[in-house]
């Protein structure tokens, strides 16, 4: 008996969009919150909302993780377009969870230069995400 | 008192310092934790690779390579010499891909290698369905295979 061998990248492909999505989204809710004027009540809204998919991602970061180690053999590098892959993914992985863990800890109770530093490093974040995702695709165009 | 236009804009004034405290105490605890849990969350990931490694070689996990192909020493040899003679050019002499992906570890069938062997895909890689019978391409499938 034994299982699919494509079983684990099609696992991969359907986990990894989520922590990428989210990830994006993330940056663009706290960052368009941060713009927002303080007397508006979407300011609050777009906050809330970049809370909940920082968190979101961050969780989904370890399925997709984990299925992309199975389908690679436990390959945590590779070569050509599989080594930028992880070389985007790696840091962007620990980041994701970083910063997922300081917002839920932190809340709404964040301090202005706190918040920046978030935010900075959530841009960083988002950006390396989306490297990650790019070299992905090459890789699945490429094979 | 004097107070940073950054701890006037957080506090709201000196009467809140001791929620300032707290906040910045709460941000820096949060920081730790952020901190432990990515050390955790990326060395444990990198750690696991290795075990995986192991499992994912399981026969249960590669669908059991069970194509029928004896690897025998003599197809590997056959194949790599059919490797060597019109893959290496795209996926480098040590398979670890060039132009063309790198061959080690797989996650596909044997199936599905034979099948990109003689299908080629579009504008990417050419089809070896003419120049390769069946038992040519099994040997090249057992060859591939057993890049590790």
């Amino acid at each position: 008996m034994s299982i699919d061998p494509t079983l684990w990248p099609k696992l991969h492909g359907a986990s990894t969009h989520f922590p990428v999505a989210l990830a994006m989204a993330a940056a663009l809710f706290e960052g368009l919150g941060a713009l927002w004027p303080k007397s508006s009540p979407r300011k609050a809204q777009l906050h809330a909302a970049g809370y909940f998919t920082i968190l979101l991602g961050a969780l989904g970061t370890f399925p997709a993780v984990l299925s992309g180690l199975f389908m690679t053999k436990g390959r945590a590098l590779g070569h050509d377009a599989e080594l930028f892959h992880h070389l985007f993914v790696w840091p962007a992985f620990a980041l994701l969870v970083g910063l997922g863990v300081w917002r839920a800890l932190v809340g709404e109770k964040a301090s202005p230069r706190g918040f920046a530093i978030y935010l900075t490093v959530l841009l960083i974040t988002a950006g390396l995400m989306a490297g990650a995702g790019y070299w992905g695709g090459e890789l699945i165009l490429n094979s | 008192m004097n107070q940073s236009p950054e701890r006037r804009a957080v506090a709201g004034g000196s009467s809140q310092n001791g929620n300032l405290q707290t906040r910045l105490s709460l941000e820096k605890r949060a920081f730790l934790w952020a901190l432990f849990a990515a050390s955790v969350s990326l060395g444990g990931a990198l750690l696991m690779a290795s075990p995986i490694q192991k499992i994912a070689s399981w026969p249960f996990f590669t669908g059991g390579s069970s194509s029928g192909i004896v690897a025998s020493p003599q197809l590997l040899a056959q194949g790599a010499g059919f490797f060597a003679q019109s893959c290496a050019d795209c996926h480098g002499d040590d398979a670890h891909g060039d132009e063309g992906p790198d061959l080690h570890n797989l996650a596909i069938s044997d199936g599905r290698i034979a099948s990109q062997i003689k299908n080629g895909t579009k504008d990417e890689m050419p089809s070896f369905a003419k120049k390769y019978g069946d038992p040519q391409i099994a040997a090249l499938v057992a060859y591939v295979r057993s890049l590790r």
